[in-house]
């Protein structure tokens, strides 16, 4: 099991925002996530990693109960992040985006799935390589992309959540991403990957789960998934 | 006035530019990083000059004293600094800036009457330690050796610093600190330690600060407000969180405050003409000469 949460709820204040999240992965699984833009994809995500403060809960990261440690230790138990937008650190080079995930980066829990390193990060993306004393700022939305992967990458994750990385990306970016997030999977890391792009991400997950409205309201195979009733229900397609 | 004596003044303004860097990189630091503006950093730079004294006079005799208190002052106030940065300022990080304001500013109100109730309200003065404690001529005109130990430690200050930030994982972090703090921690960095760490950096420069300046100045309870108040006019000039800002600020405010008392009819409106350079960098880029404009 690479991530386990059980009955996540997130609070905004006085709002409920999150209801009862339940959501399991095997080691090397892809699960994405998909509804509508509010639904509370981006939210889940947030309280798997640690960052909204009204969350309650369980979540356990390849079976160790990281639910009361704060967001930089769940990233050591082998949580990584590639956020919205592909965040990155503007004001650091491409190298030094790398570097800082490759810290401190906790070996006692058992066998990351692999081992990377900023060559092997390089070999993945061999745009990177060229770009790695540029700042991070000046990349362009593909090749920040790339970074924000790679950079998760480094913390040798044994799982990822991915919030959309498809968007704003051209058609070509799109593809090359749904083949990327395959040959992660063969590596033996789990995905998260909330998505607005069901076509892509059903191509490369194996489950998906739908939410509306801060729940999980139906969970089912990817293939099953394709062109069914539940995706043009949801997702109004 | 003759070419030697713009030479002095020159030489003296940088002298003061020195001090004022070190104080404002401290505080342009933690600004940086923590988004917080420390109302007590001037109150730091007091213990820093007050701990100079006390070490100085009563702890080792003359010759280590001044050595011992560049090296004591500021492991004290980084101290202070880390038990301020936790017990303080992690509270109410995320809320209003009203908050850290206050929080702060009741800080400067707690160690100005700890150090009177310490020290007394006397105004004290140190002399230069005996190796510094001398002139060399320049133009025909003697000028302190001690003064021009400043500008060299700033110098060093300013190389570290950059050095610290540019070449050093701790530094890396700290600039990542700077642009996404919550990113930072979604890769494994414990960015509540590390600004523990920053603010203990800021209060150091500030103690480093006053050790400096005591041999200078009066050591008093006054000096906390003083130096604050050129702390921010450097800011607003240099650009609050840059450190090529601080330098800069610094060097504006110190040479202006140098050739401003230099001449008898100016002398009282030395800092004035300070605020009157804010005044126009304000009106020109609000943001100051290095600082970025918030998004």
């Amino acid at each position: 099991m690479s991530l386990l949460v059980e009955k996540l709820n997130v609070h905004y204040g006085k709002s409920h925002v999150i209801f009862d999240l339940d959501l399991s992965m095997a080691d090397s699984e892809v699960l994405t996530l998909l509804g509508r833009n509010g639904a509370g994809k981006t939210t889940s995500l947030l309280g798997i990693l640690g960052l909204v403060p009204g969350t309650s809960g369980t979540v356990s990261i390849a079976g160790s109960d990281v639910s009361a440690l704060p967001t930089y230790r769940r990233s050591q138990a082998g949580l990584a992040y590639v956020p919205s937008g592909a965040r990155c650190f503007p004001n650091l080079t491409v190298l030094e985006n790398l570097d800082i995930a490759a810290q401190r980066r906790s070996s006692s829990n058992g066998a990351a799935p692999a081992r990377w390193n900023k060559e092997r990060v390089f070999e993945l993306f061999p745009a990177l390589a060229e770009l790695k004393a540029n700042l991070a700022g000046g990349l362009s939305g593909g090749e920040r992309q790339m970074l924000a992967v790679g950079r998760a990458l480094m913390s040798n994750p044994k799982v990822i959540l991915m919030d959309e990385p498809t968007e704003g990306l051209a058609p070509v970016i799109v593809q090359s991403i749904g083949r990327l997030v395959q040959q992660l999977k063969q590596t033996g890391v789990g995905i998260l990957l909330a998505e607005q792009n069901h076509q892509m991400a059903l191509k490369v997950a194996d489950r998906a789960a739908f939410m509306e409205k801060g729940r999980i309201v139906e969970e089912m195979p990817a293939t099953q998934a394709v062109n069914s009733e539940v995706l043009h229900r949801i997702l109004g397609v | 006035m003759d070419v030697g004596n713009l030479v002095l003044f020159f030489l003296a303004g940088l002298s003061i530019a020195a001090v004022l860097f070190i104080v404002t990189a401290g505080l342009s630091l933690v600004f940086g990083a923590l988004r917080v503006i420390n109302m007590a950093h001037g109150s730091l730079y007091m213990i820093g000059a007050f701990v100079s004294w006390f070490v100085i006079v009563h702890l080792a005799n003359a010759l280590f004293g001044f050595w011992a208190a560049l090296l004591v002052a500021p492991l004290i106030t980084a101290i202070i600094g880390a038990v301020v940065e936790i017990f303080v300022l992690k509270p109410v990080y995320g809320k209003e800036h009203l908050l850290q304001l206050l929080g702060t500013y009741a800080l400067t109100l707690i160690f100005a009457g700890l150090v009177r109730k310490v020290f007394g309200a006397d105004v004290r003065s140190i002399s230069a330690p005996a190796a510094l404690n001398s002139s060399v001529p320049i133009f025909g005109h003697g000028f302190s050796v001690y003064q021009l130990f400043l500008i060299a430690v700033a110098v060093l200050v300013a190389a570290g610093l950059y050095l610290l930030l540019n070449r050093t994982g701790l530094g890396r972090n700290i600039r990542a600190a700077i642009s996404d703090p919550q990113l930072l921690s979604t890769t494994g960095v414990n960015v509540t330690r590390l600004f523990t760490i920053v603010f203990m950096i800021g209060t150091a420069l500030a103690g480093l600060g006053g050790v400096l300046v005591s041999p200078t100045s009066s050591v008093d309870p006054g000096m906390d407000s003083n130096v604050l108040i050129n702390a921010f006019a450097i800011s607003v000039i240099g650009g609050l969180g840059s450190l090529v800002g601080s330098l800069v600020g610094a060097v504006i405010v110190g040479l202006i405050l140098s050739f401003g008392f230099a001449y008898p009819p100016t002398a009282h409106y030395a800092i004035a003409f300070v605020f009157a350079a804010m005044v126009i960098v304000l009106t020109i880029r609000p943001w100051g000469l290095f600082g970025r404009a918030e998004q």
